[in-house]
């Protein structure tokens, strides 16, 4: 065999493998609905060729590749499934809860929500999108039903990251929860600033929440060791909060406070606490559950 | 660190003074008068769509020609159109085709019959949206009809007119960096540059907030029945982005700005110099239904 042929046998086999894998989830029929055209696969950066500027936010999860699967009935709301193959357990959590509390929970894979036609899900390294663009019963269930099959054709389930358990349990919202490792994800949910302040990368773990009561927002960061924690503190400090010295605390321009710790290879920040005792005793509550 | 970091801070600073004149992150000039640079008309109509988003051709079509009439202020809409294009010309309407939330085809038809009206041969109109680098009329288009709804956008901030021509780079990811803020840049483009004639926002059934990346919850948008129609890309989405943040306000009943914040518009005045993105600079003409008009 031609050298280049092997090469080529060996690079596309295995991903060949993956897809078919991946093809294995969904099922040519659900209920009354069939499988309606092929199924398609975008590898990594090929999001893009299916969504725009949307891909970004998978692609920052971590997102491996993305089947697309439609089924149609005839006078029948179409049904779209998305499912991303995330690489980690933790990449398909942070997907998951980068939407998460838009409705109550289902019980389909290890966490799900359904709403105005919407399902999704995770389960070990994938996050899935079930969707149709108008409800009605038949559909519905069609939609659940479609979740569930690919849910139990997902044979691994994943753990969530280690550092949800470092939040005060009972003082914030679950559903405010969302876990991520780039800059533009926090973006998305609390601007903090054009530049990545606080250094976080693929080696970083972070959350954050709003905290029940004075609705501020609680960001936790774990580094992988305490010299990129201080590097990541004094770089955030210096440039979000210069005016706090050596306070760690600084009354914003909403009239809110913003009070930052570091221990150890975490920080924590609340913004918009309504008062400086209020952030205070917050993190300090944090900082007793902190490694 | 870059010295042009931009923090929530910053921001806040912003928005705190821009609240007596614009939107979030638009260059403050203060309270003084300005001279208008950029003219939008803002046209709604109380039955344009149901609540069932069932639109009504013939308001939608009374609608635009009435905008179009203000806007280049000219006796009928027919005089309008041509003034934004000649028989001979080329044109491309870009539209926009996102499941969820897409132009009217009822209004792209009646787009094409003002051309057609107006003297361009039918066979050298088209109507496109992900595939304007490949469609052949696209491609030697001389002249260029922006029309798309005005959504939330997960990355960008928001969906406007601004960033609907995205579709023409090959290369659509190096316009993501830093929120889409050099989306401005896609209208320096050589195949696009200087030939848009018209740009339209639609705001009949705008979505103010995003579900997910991709993703859509009808919960998410209102039926403010309208659009914002100019030559201005910048200004009309400017003006646009201002109607979005107002109803966020009203929705979550506290100050919501977008997020990620939307930086591509201001960028577009500031550092492209495609239009005018300062509220204060802009002549918004209102005609129709006005309740509820938040701005």
């Amino acid at each position: 065999m031609p050298l280049i042929a092997f090469f080529l046998l060996a690079m596309t086999q295995p991903d060949t493998l993956r897809q078919s894998a991946m093809q294995s989830l969904v099922p040519p029929t659900i209920g009354q609905w069939a499988v309606s055209e092929a199924v398609r696969f975008y590898t990594g950066a090929e999001i893009f060729d299916y969504m725009d500027g949307a891909g970004e936010v998978y692609l920052a999860y971590g997102s491996r590749r993305l089947l697309v699967q439609r089924y149609a009935r005839p006078n029948q709301e179409e049904i779209l499934v998305e499912i991303f193959d995330m690489g980690l357990p933790r990449n398909a959590f942070g997907a998951y809860s980068n939407m998460q509390g838009r409705a109550p929970m289902r019980r389909i894979g290890q966490e799900a929500e359904y709403k105005n036609g919407l399902l999704t899900f995770w389960k070990g390294r994938f996050f899935v999108c079930v969707m149709i663009d108008h409800e009605n019963d038949e559909a519905t269930k069609a939609v659940l039903a479609l979740g569930r099959h690919i849910a139990d054709a997902i044979r691994e389930e994943g753990a969530k990251p280690g550092i949800l358990d470092l939040l005060p349990k009972g003082k914030y919202l679950p559903a405010t929860l969302r876990y991520f490792y780039r800059h533009e994800i926090l973006n998305i949910h609390f601007y903090l600033a054009s530049a990545n302040l606080l250094s976080l990368n693929e080696k970083t773990h972070a959350v954050l929440v709003r905290i029940t009561g004075d609705k501020s927002h609680l960001l936790l960061i774990q580094y992988p060791n305490v010299a990129e924690a201080v590097t990541a503190y004094a770089t955030f400090t210096a440039h979000y909060m210069p005016d706090a010295g050596e306070t760690g605390a600084v009354k914003t321009e909403n009239k809110r406070w913003t009070a930052a710790i570091r221990q150890g290879a975490c920080i924590a920040v609340v913004f918009d606490a309504r008062t400086q005792s209020g952030a205070r005793a917050l993190l300090e509550s944090v900082r007793r559950k902190l490694p | 660190m870059s010295e042009s970091t931009m923090t929530r801070r910053d921001f806040l600073r912003t928005t705190a003074a821009a609240a007596v004149v614009g939107s979030a992150g638009m260059p403050f000039l203060g309270r003084q008068a300005v001279k208008k640079e950029a003219k939008v008309v803002l046209t709604r109509h109380r039955n344009v769509v149901d609540a069932d988003w069932k639109l009504n051709k013939q308001i939608i079509d009374e609608m635009i020609d009435e905008a179009v009439t203000v806007l280049f202020d000219v006796k009928t809409p027919g005089d309008a159109w041509k003034k934004m294009v000649n028989p001979s010309d080329i044109v491309g309407i870009k539209t926009n085709v996102w499941r969820y939330l897409r132009t009217p085809q009822d209004l792209e038809q009646t787009m094409k019959s003002r051309l057609v009206a107006a003297g361009v041969q039918e066979k050298n109109i088209g109507i496109d949206d992900r595939g304007v680098l490949f469609n052949p009329v696209f491609t030697q288009a001389t002249a260029l009809i922006n029309v798309r709804p005005m959504r939330a956008h997960n990355w960008s901030g928001v969906g406007g007119c601004l960033k609907n021509y995205i579709m023409f780079t090959q290369s659509p990811p190096d316009y993501h960096s830093d929120s889409c803020v050099n989306l401005g840049a896609l209208w320096k483009l050589p195949h696009v540059h200087g030939k848009t004639r018209l740009n339209v926002l639609l705001m009949l059934t705008p979505q103010f907030h995003c579900t997910g990346p991709h993703h859509f919850d009808k919960e998410h948008t209102w039926l403010y029945k309208g659009m914002i129609v100019g030559t201005d890309p910048v200004a009309v989405d400017a003006v646009g982005l201002k109607i979005i943040e107002a109803r966020r306000k009203e929705y979550f009943k506290e100050e919501s700005p977008m997020r990620p914040p939307v930086t591509h518009i201001a960028a577009a005045e500031r550092k492209h110099g495609i239009g005018v993105a300062d509220l204060n600079k802009i002549e918004i003409v209102r005609l129709g239904w006005k309740e509820g008009a938040l701005i």
